[in-house]
């Protein structure tokens, strides 16, 4: 975070200030605590298994003093409509306490598709951010220093190249860009998306051209991946949740590594982008489960040597899935335990949903006691002060072996497949819908109790608010979108367009020829249509939309 | 009488976890589930209950862009010639929109909350029509 | 058009919803559309009838869905029936292939029909015959059924193809043991999917063998075995001029062709005499069928005698 706060927009200062700070060391009674507690005699056991926190095998934590040297990172989504909608409630986010600029687009721009698509009209705007160019990116992001402020963006691979873009339109070098987001393609297409709109092998191209252009261009850029939020909110266990994200993360490594990046470089740059779901125990093993099965793997399997590469960093979510509809302040409940098991995991940065995640879209007020709940976990509830403070346990430490031992023979499994032919051929599919039909059955045989969904249900419904926003800006947006098109320079769009489709053609990393493109005015739509032609696909996955030019001629 | 019921989602929707488990649900019910996935448009979707003579469709929603996507499936049924075809919408339904979908014609609305034993019925019942 | 029953001269104009409402009533065993089916199937005999069958997993999907766009773009008009296995539990299904050809759902050149087995043994729904004597009347170039390659007889699709697709691949490591010898004496053409998998040419090489030296499935036929890889189309224009060429020789060698048409019609006569017999004893009320049932547990009566009182009574 910057010291220097000339020159940035004021209603951005917020940004630098409203940290989730450890406010005291001892519990609430007065007993002071030490960074971490263990045996009094380490045996082979615990060497080998557990480590101190911040020891190899990391599975005790991937720091050694934890959040005493520094707190989890305190985020909130925003996105919605036009650009200049989104830039209003990403201020009064930041006036509550939120420091992380964390951004939705909207699925268009998610999946590469432009606004003005014949066949989507109606979404555009409602689930996140229209972002179709890099001038609305630099209409959001006006007065934010790149190099000073943390933009998180969640979704995969032009995110990086839209923000990018706007850092070199500035004269900014990119390896003074900060921020992250979440290049895993695998994870798209196993989470509902489908070969149609990311074709397995050509997201995963993508996503490894990603990577590695930002280890090497962008050492301030996180990565997050695999994007195991996702995947578990489809249908996974955390044992699945492991299995199927090492399979991603193995594969993207392999690739890496033929491509010549070091996988200490490789290993580095990556965050786990988690959930934590309503059992607090299981969650708990899952996370330090995680360490240690990343750690191992990465030392054993990949050779790394940099502590950087085999301590894993986590980002956590709680999960949505998880919340129920009826009697909502129960969520507040839920997402308050979810967050404790995460910090008890050990996670670097957190995200909680709102309690009216499942009614409607968030409203301010939830949003600030999502906010409120993280400061009562740092100063009141003692959530930070002890790394690991559940190991030990011998609940736990017998959960963390149950979950690493499944995840092992789940992805066993998936590597005789091979990850990329496991997700093109269902075979991930067919777990995930299984895990689903047994909750679901489960639940139908009040064998699963939820409260408020199969028992304890309540008689009203809740109220849902609406979240209203004015769609004028909206209009003007794709007003402006079409003169856009009209407007820009022809002549160094279509040559943009062309090496970028020769770049992809020719086998190459593709990541610069994107960000020279969107400068030059192309849409992410025309983008990615572009890149799934060099790459054998149709234009457009909805086959509606022609190629705006003949790539061959 | 076998019933066969249409299931699909149209636009960029991905959340099609809902809609997979309904199809195996309704498959170990009795019914036959022509399943379309994710990302329908509504000329196809049209097409695909004319081609199946669908008892009964069941469209999924996660976005709140779903008034507008059913006003447009329901007037292209009608200029098809399969109006008469009972529908059913799911995902998150805001009750404030529920007047207006059944002036539509949707005979069968499953928000969140909803039980699977209600919708499983609902398709047994062929949304309660007469055929 | 005197005479005609007006359900029928719509599938004749090409109406597509007459054609799917009485392919549901044909799959119901209703006989209200005999007359109907009676004079589209004298209209009908236009179309190639093309069956792609083989277990689950090899793909045939996604081949038919590249099948479909390469014979599109010849301008043909395809009707395709996708059959898919009954569970035998609930008696329900999930229908899924028609979701691999999402990319052709608009395409008005196109009839998509999933249907459900239903218990038929062979995995071919009992009604697939009188689906194919509607879509053969509304004159479609190509009509192909998909199968898939479960159950005891696969042989079933004989019944109702001029050709016969089996589709493989060199996954699962099971090689050869996993092609059923039955399928395999009927194959036309086998078509090797996945072919970028390891294990591919040797199994490419395994059918050869096979094929050689099995009685030919058509008089001048060889069955060639064409590797293929449907996710990109490779290997489909192989395919399609294999399914020409085996149509010159149907045409080339009209003895041996009537022949195999006989065995093919004599194949549908049988289902359809299963089809009505088993429809028979399905409408029997349950109490006749449930004492009938009692009485040959009980030792009262052995199988054939209730068999014969249920569908033959005495005063029928």
């Amino acid at each position: 975070m910057a010291n220097n706060t000339d020159g940035i927009d004021p209603a951005l200062l917020g940004l630098l200030q409203n940290e989730v700070k450890m406010s005291r060391t001892k519990s609430w009674s007065g007993i002071e605590t030490a960074a971490y507690y263990g045996p009094d005699k380490r045996d082979v056991d615990y060497d080998t298994k557990l480590g101190n926190p911040g020891e190899y095998p990391y599975t005790r934590g991937a720091y050694p003093e934890m959040y005493r040297s520094r707190m989890w990172t305190l985020r909130n989504i925003v996105g919605y409509g036009a650009p200049e909608d989104t830039r209003e409630g990403l201020l009064k986010t930041i006036a509550a306490g939120g420091n992380g600029i964390n951004v939705v687009g909207d699925p268009p721009t998610t999946q590469g598709i432009d606004p003005d698509h014949p066949a989507i009209g109606p979404e555009v705007g409602l689930e996140g951010c229209s972002l179709p160019t890099m001038r609305d990116m630099e209409r959001l992001l006006a007065g934010v220093d790149l190099a000073k402020i943390d933009t998180a963006w969640h979704w995969s691979t032009t995110a990086y190249a839209l923000v990018a873009a706007v850092h070199s339109h500035r004269g900014q070098s990119l390896n003074t860009l900060q921020g992250s987001n979440m290049p895993d393609m695998l994870q798209e297409t196993l989470s509902g998306w489908g070969q149609k709109v990311v074709p397995a092998a050509f997201g995963h191209r993508n996503a490894v051209d990603q990577i590695e252009f930002c280890t090497a261009n962008s050492p301030k850029w996180a990565l997050g991946i695999p994007q195991a939020y996702d995947l578990r909110e489809r249908g996974l266990s955390p044992a699945g949740e492991i299995a199927v994200g090492m399979a991603i993360v193995i594969k993207t490594m392999e690739d890496l590594v033929v491509r010549g990046v070091s996988i200490d470089r490789a290993a580095a740059g990556i965050a786990w982008v988690s959930i934590s779901d309503v059992d607090f125990f299981e969650e708990v093993a899952k996370f330090r489960a995680l360490r240690r099965f990343w750690a191992r793997t990465m030392k054993e399997r990949f050779g790394a040597t940099d502590t950087r590469a085999l301590r894993l960093r986590i980002a956590c979510h709680t999960s949505g899935r998880s919340l129920v509809y009826k009697q909502p302040l129960n969520n507040l409940t839920r997402t308050a335990i979810q967050s404790l098991a995460a910090l008890c995991g050990g996670v670097q940065s957190l995200e909680a949903c709102t309690y009216d995640e499942p009614v409607c879209v968030p409203t301010h007020e939830a949003r600030d006691l999502a906010i409120r709940q993280q400061q009562i976990l740092a100063n009141e509830i003692g959530a930070a002060r002890v790394a690991d403070p559940l190991g030990g346990s011998w609940y736990i430490e017998s959960l963390t072996d149950t979950v690493e031992a499944e995840a092992v023979a789940m992805l066993e499994k998936i590597e005789k497949i091979g990850v990329i032919e496991a997700v093109t051929n269902g075979y991930i599919e067919q777990i995930m819908d299984d895990y689903n039909l047994t909750v679901q059955r489960e639940l139908d045989l009040n064998e699963r109790i939820v409260v408020g969904v199969n028992q304890f249900v309540p008689e009203n419904d809740p109220v849902p608010t609406r979240f209203r926003f004015d769609p004028t800006n909206t209009r003007i947006h794709l007003q402006r979108f079409s003169e856009l098109k009209q407007q820009r320079d022809r002549t160094s769009w279509e040559a943009a367009l062309r090496h970028l489709h020769d770049t992809a053609r020719g086998g190459g990393n593709c990541t610069q020829a994107s960000i020279d493109a969107l400068i030059a005015d192309v849409t992410v739509g025309e983008l990615w249509g572009t890149l799934r032609v060099a790459n054998g696909y149709a234009y457009d996955p909805y086959g509606a939309v022609e190629a705006p030019i003949r790539y061959n001629a | 009488m076998t019933v066969r019921c249409l299931l699909g989602m149209l636009g960029t929707d991905v959340h099609s976890k809902g809609i997979r488990t309904l199809a195996q649900v309704l498959r170990d019910a009795g019914i036959e589930v022509i399943y379309l996935g994710e990302h329908n448009s509504v000329a196809g979707m049209v097409r695909a209950v004319i081609d199946e003579d669908a008892d009964i469709i069941g469209l999924s929603f996660s976005s709140a862009a779903y008034l507008e996507y059913i006003r447009q499936f329901v007037t292209a049924m009608r200029e098809n010639g399969v109006g008469s075809v009972p529908l059913m919408i799911g995902g998150l339904i805001h009750p404030d929109d529920h007047l207006p979908l059944q002036e539509m014609g949707i005979s069968g609305i499953f928000g969140p909350g909803s039980r699977m034993d209600a919708i499983i019925d609902f398709v047994r019942n062929k949304g309660g029509s007469l055929q | 058009m005197n005479g005609i029953p007006p359900r029928a001269a719509a599938v004749l104009a090409g109406d597509h919803r007459m054609a799917g409402r009485l392919i549901t009533i044909a799959e119901a065993g209703d006989t209200d559309i005999e007359p109907e089916l009676g004079v589209l199937y004298r209209a009908g005999g236009s179309s190639r009838i093309i069956g792609i069958t083989g277990p689950p997993g090899a793909g045939k999907s996604t081949f038919l869905d590249c099948l479909i766009s390469r014979l599109r773009s010849l301008k043909r008009r395809i009707a395709v029936l996708a059959i898919d296995p009954s569970s035998p539990l609930s008696g329900g299904a999930v229908l899924g292939d028609r979701v691999r050809m999402q990319r052709h759902a608009e395409d008005r050149g196109i009839f998509i029909r999933s249907m459900a087995a239903r218990g038929a043994l062979g995995g071919l729904a009992h009604a697939a015959g009188d689906a194919v004597t509607i879509l053969d009347a509304m004159a479609f170039d190509d009509i192909i059924i998909e199968t898939v390659g479960v159950g005891q007889s696969e042989t079933d699709i004989l019944g109702l193809a001029d050709i016969v697709i089996l589709m493989q691949t060199a996954h699962g490591g099971d090689g050869i043991q996993s092609v059923k010898a039955g399928i395999l004496e009927i194959a036309d053409i086998i078509v090797v999917n996945k072919a970028d998998t390891v294990g591919t040419d040797r199994m490419i090489r395994t059918l050869q063998e096979m094929v050689a030296h099995r009685i030919q499935t058509a008089a001048g036929w060889d069955t060639p075995v064409l590797p293929t890889e449907a996710t990109n189309g490779a290997g489909i224009d192989a395919v399609l001029d294999a399914i020409d060429a085996f149509y010159r020789c149907r045409g080339a060698n009209r003895e041996a062709t009537m022949q195999r048409d006989r065995r093919r019609m004599r194949a549908r006569i049988l289902t359809l005499a299963q089809a009505a017999l088993r429809h028979r004893i399905n409408i029997l009320t349950e109490p006749s069928l449930l004492a009938a049932i009692d009485a040959v547990i009980s030792r009262v009566m052995e199988p054939r005698e209730a068999l014969k009182l249920l569908v033959f009574p005495a005063n029928s």
